[in-house]
């Protein structure tokens, strides 16, 4: 990739020293000339003559980026339609228009690659769907797809809400699924980088959707918090762009040895940095506190995507810069490698006390991701084959769990408008289909088999022993497992009391003076929210029965970076 | 570039004159013909400043005009390269683009009869800061830095309220201090060297500094460097001497503040840097240690600036305290003493400009709709009532905070490249760049949060832009510019680096 920019500035001083009687000529095609190389360098040189086969592919890989930010900003400027199935209709084919070309994109760009335009010298947007990207953005696209058809039926008037905000929700709903697929396309740092920055901001209105003085708090807190995180990611990304030979993601590390011989302290802290700066979105200990406030604070279905994908791009970035971009030979064995485990496995002990200890549903679902996304990054922090492949497979199972979790919550509140825990007693009489979707859930989340929890896990356990690190090898898998039982313990209760609800459940009602006879109280949700929540609770089982075909997917990606 | 001169090669020095006569023609006229003589010599003057930036980048280098018969020790001269003429087109867009989103509440703000003095003003505010670019003689630029001072004294008071007289008198003071210390700097200069031309005081500036401490002109030159850095410092508002700023910028009308802003400090920024090149000698200056003084000031500088933008209420004047803050950045850039840095600080003048502009006019878009008032907590659901602004403050922002795709986030990323570089001075700046970025997100997002959450019953009205298609059109340019800076920032990059080649050849 040559820049133009140079060569023409190369040229003409080689003319004007060697030949100034040609000079006038030059001048006179020179502002030409310079025009169309500015043009080029700006779009089309790279665009069409990279390392792409035609420009069709393109097309394949920026539709399902560009679609939905087109789409979702047309919704957040159009005028509100008078019938609220307009918008439903408008915001559901863009998002079945979105799914399907993402859909059809990740089967047909895997290897290819395209530069967009360039930042700044040797900082080019850049492209390239590997195996990582494309996995990632699968499960974003199934995840986005039943979460949005729910939120058709969540966000219908009669709860309180207006009109207005609910085309604003799926405006900015659809912009950050764009967002999120070129996140996972992105080839290199700066992309991701930019990408990143992205989601964070058209996330924020989603945390911020209900406008009350809880949820202006919440996405204050957000925003700070991965203001604060993304910054420490971009000067990891300074020091990269300084000692790597690239910033293109590269499996097995960029780090260029001659320039680094001397300072690997530095670049050692450096990696802490950018561990610690996405571990902010991915809600790891010290900088986790954002996540309990904002997932809650926002509709169901936004905070089934924030907790089962937005705190997956965090991982995506840890994962890029630990594999692609340090090179995992770098980090093993160092202060960092064992910094991080020690961060990962408090941060997967914390929330789940925490989880136990809270009361709100919602909340006690959001302390749950930040343990659970732990899981993952102690996962990819032992460096070691077993248990990356586990890391990457709880990526996957966490996001479909935690999505079904998240949406059974929403249909409970929805539907009975309780939010706490101990509230929910006899949940399961009133609407059982959802609380058995619930319960599948929370059991593959707990890991037993042969729900998904269980094979992820299992990788996990069995890498942290294989790794042969002192202490953590065995120190591991024991809070992994006390983390499972507390798992249990914060999750099962909404099962337990909402089936069993025990004697006193009647008094109420029967004080109330009304006949409580609980088969013709059922409160079930309509189906567009059951079947989404039904496909999740389905997945969740489903892929620890058959496993395979993830497994080996993901085997070959670890394959290629540990 | 001897032999013949191309017709071109006249455009600086016409435009300089044609500003001048503009105003002097319009002081006969009345307000609405001053108004049109103003829009068209802008227009000319980016027309011309086009031109000339192409001759300049085809021709490459620089060449120098000579002014009047005189040849080079004596005579006057101007000195046009890459970086002087691109300066010159983006600083007269910048101005164009100012007035016409400001020009409503000109109409409202100040008395009829006075408008057309505004003009005449603003033209004798555009040729001083094109002869800052272009001259190539000290004592022109002084002439010229006080022309600046005067008009832009005018600017701040011509809406006439107690807050603007006291924030002009402010103004004057300090600027006649920052350019007295200019003038004492320049007569030390021309004792010590005997010139007044800038290419001739480098050669005699640099054999000085060559003899050493034992000379005894070393001492003296080292307090003529500091005194014009500290001059040129105050006027453009570094830190410690940022006083007069906010009233500045916060009470005058709005394209006043959105000039002030963006153009009149970074002339004489821009001056700074000519003088760092061209009269002291890059070398020079890096050796002195002038830079580490204005490395700490500017630090100090961006986050003091953000804290007092976070505490202020009045939005306007929490747009002003954030200029000190960004002064800081560009000071940042001069203060670490290399290529990059430099390169980073003129494209932090670029972007500033193009974002702070934006930021002024929009602002005064939203407090227009809610009831004139700037207090922060009236300004809530205003991004409702007057949807343009509203996007262009976000964008405005957004660009302030160093998101993606703006302008500002290639300042950010040029700054921190340098950083990364300079092995002294990397951990500090990049300490300090990224507390002003979170500072800055916290003011800045908060406001634009605020101005996007609805507000249930509110007695005042919304305007949609069709009714100040002027206004919109300024607001939707500007927001191009930024996007444009921020997305295709490689060829104006490069264009800097060559531009700053030739400036120091």
């Amino acid at each position: 990739m040559q820049n133009a920019w140079q060569i023409h500035f190369t040229r003409k001083n080689a003319l004007e020293s060697g030949h100034s009687s040609r000079v006038l000529v030059y001048g006179m095609c020179g502002r030409m000339c310079f025009m169309r190389d500015v043009w080029q360098r700006c779009f089309f040189r790279d665009f069409c003559y990279g390392g792409m086969r035609g420009i069709g592919m393109v097309v394949i890989m920026l539709f399902p980026i560009l679609f939905p930010l087109i789409a979702g900003f047309f919704l957040l400027v159009m005028k509100e339609p008078k019938n609220r199935n307009v918008l439903v209709g408008i915001a559901g084919a863009a998002l079945g228009i979105a799914g399907g070309s993402a859909v059809y994109a990740l089967c047909r760009v895997r290897g290819q690659d395209a530069i967009l335009f360039s930042l700044s010298k040797a900082l080019p947007v850049y492209l390239k769907p590997d195996s990582l990207g494309i996995l990632f953005a699968a499960v974003v696209t199934v995840v986005w797809v039943l979460a949005g058809f729910y939120s058709f039926s969540y966000m219908a008037p009669g709860q309180g809400e207006r009109k207005e905000g609910e085309k604003r929700f799926y405006g900015f709903y659809l912009m950050v699924f764009g967002v999120l697929v070129g996140l996972c396309f992105s080839g290199n740092l700066i992309t991701f980088y930019i990408f990143y920055e992205w989601m964070t901001l058209l996330s924020l209105p989603l945390v911020l959707h209900t406008r009350s003085r809880e949820a202006v708090m919440a996405g204050l807190k957000y925003l700070f918090y991965s203001f604060c995180g993304a910054y420490m990611a971009l000067l990891g990304l300074y020091f990269l762009y300084r000692y790597g030979r690239t910033l293109t993601f590269t499996a097995g590390g960029v780090l260029d040895e001659t320039l680094v011989a001397g300072r690997e302290g530095l670049l050692l802290v450096l990696a802490l940095f950018m561990l610690l700066g996405f571990g902010v979105k991915a809600g790891m200990f010290p900088l986790h506190a954002w996540l309990p406030a904002a997932h809650p604070v926002a509709p169901a279905p936004a905070s089934a995507v924030l907790s089962a994908i937005i705190v997956k791009a965090g991982v995506l970035g840890t994962v890029r810069v630990v594999y692609y971009m340090f090179g995992a030979d770098f980090l093993r064995g160092t202060w960092v490698q064992t910094v991080w485990m020690v961060l990962a496995l408090v941060t997967v002990f914390m929330g789940s006390m925490l989880a136990y200890r809270e009361n709100v549903l919602k909340k006690r679902l959001a302390y749950s991701t930040v343990s659970q996304v732990s899981y993952i990054l102690f996962g990819l922090s032992l460096l070691q084959p077993e248990a990356a492949e586990g890391a990457l497979l709880h990526v996957v199972f966490h996001a479909f769990i935690k999505c079904g979790l998240f949406l059974a919550a929403g249909v409970m509140i929805h539907k009975t408008g309780k939010t706490r825990v101990d509230e929910l007693r006899g949940i399961g009489k009133e609407m059982p289909v959802t609380v058995w979707c619930y319960t599948f859930a929370s059991l593959a989340l707990i890991g037993i088999p042969p729900a998904s929890g269980f094979i992820s896990k299992w990788y996990l356990a069995q890498g942290a022993l294989r790794s042969g690190i002192p202490v953590f090898s065995w120190l591991g898998p024991v809070v992994l497992l006390v983390s499972a039982l507390l798992t249990a313990g914060y999750l099962l209760p909404v099962t337990m009391r909402g089936f069993f609800p025990g004697t006193g459940y009647l008094k109420p009602e029967q004080e109330e003076g009304r006949r409580a006879v609980f088969f013709s109280v059922k409160k079930e949700a309509s189906p567009l929210m059951l079947v989404p929540l039904m496909v999740l609770a389905v997945l969740a089982v489903a892929l620890g029965i058959f496993p395979n075909p993830l497994t080996a997917c993901i085997a070959e990606i670890v394959a290629g970076i540990v | 570039m001897a032999g013949q001169m191309e017709f071109v090669q006249n455009f600086p020095c016409f435009s300089i004159m044609l500003c001048m006569f503009a105003g002097i023609i319009s002081s006969a006229l009345k307000g609405k013909a001053a108004k049109w003589i103003n829009t068209a010599v802008l227009c000319a003057n980016i027309l011309m400043s086009a031109a000339v930036l192409l001759f300049a980048v085809d021709k490459g280098g620089y060449y120098v005009y000579v002014m009047g018969q005189f040849p080079a020790p004596w005579g006057n001269e101007l000195r046009v390269g890459v970086l002087e003429a691109g300066m010159a087109l983006f600083f007269c867009v910048i101005m164009l683009l100012s007035l016409m989103g400001g020009r409503h509440k000109l109409i409202q703000e100040v008395k009829e009869g006075k408008h057309g003095l505004y003009y005449i003003l603003t033209d004798l505010m555009l040729s001083s800061l094109l002869a800052l670019i272009y001259t190539n003689d000290l004592f022109t630029a002084y002439v010229f830095v006080e022309i600046n001072t005067i008009s832009a004294c005018g600017l701040i008071m011509i809406r006439q309220n107690g807050r603007t007289i006291e924030a002009a008198v402010r103004y004057m003071i300090m600027s006649l201090l920052g350019s007295g210390l200019f003038l004492m700097g320049l007569c030390m200069l021309y004792d010590l060297t005997g010139h007044l031309l800038m290419s001739n005081i480098e050669g005699k500036v640099r054999e000085i500094y060559l003899a050493g401490t034992g000379s005894s002109y070393h001492i003296p030159l080292l307090i003529t460097i500091a005194v014009i850095s500290v001059g040129l410092a105050i006027k453009s508002a570094l830190f410690p001497f940022h006083a007069w700023l906010p009233d500045a910028y916060g009470y005058s009308t709005v394209s006043s503040a959105a000039i002030l802003s963006s153009l009149v400090s970074k002339g004489y920024i821009f001056l700074l840097f000519k003088i760092i090149y061209r009269v002291i000698g890059f070398e020079v200056f890096h050796d002195s240690k002038i830079v580490n003084i204005l490395f700490i000031f500017s630090l100090m500088g961006m986050i003091f600036g953000s804290l007092s933008a976070i505490k202020e209420n009045d939005v306007r004047r929490m747009i002003a305290f954030s200029s000190i803050a960004q002064i800081g950045y560009i000071y940042m850039g001069i203060g670490m003493g290399t290529q990059a840095g430099m390169v980073a600080a003129v494209f932090h003048v670029l972007s500033h400009a193009a974002t702070k502009s934006l930021l002024f006019i929009a602002a005064i878009g939203l407090t227009d709709v809610s009831g004139g008032s700037r207090k922060l907590t009236e300004l809530t659901g205003s991004g409702y009532r007057n949807k343009i602004a509203g996007v262009a403050f976000m964008v405005g922002s957004l660009s302030m905070v160093g998101v993606p795709l703006f302008s500002g986030f290639i300042s950010k990323l040029l700054f921190s490249q340098a950083a990364v570089q300079n092995e002294g001075k990397m951990l500090p700046t990049l300490i300090v760049l990224g507390i002003s970025t979170i500072l800055n997100a916290i003011y800045f997002m908060k406001t634009v949060i605020r101005i996007y959450t609805p507000v249930g019953e509110t007695e005042y009205f919304g305007v949609t832009w069709r009714e100040n298609k002027g206004y919109a059109a300024a607001l939707v340019c500007f927001m191009a510019l930024n996007v444009m800076l921020g997305v295709f920032s490689q060829p104006i990059v490069d264009l800097i680096g060559v531009g700053l080649d030739s400036f120091s050849a």
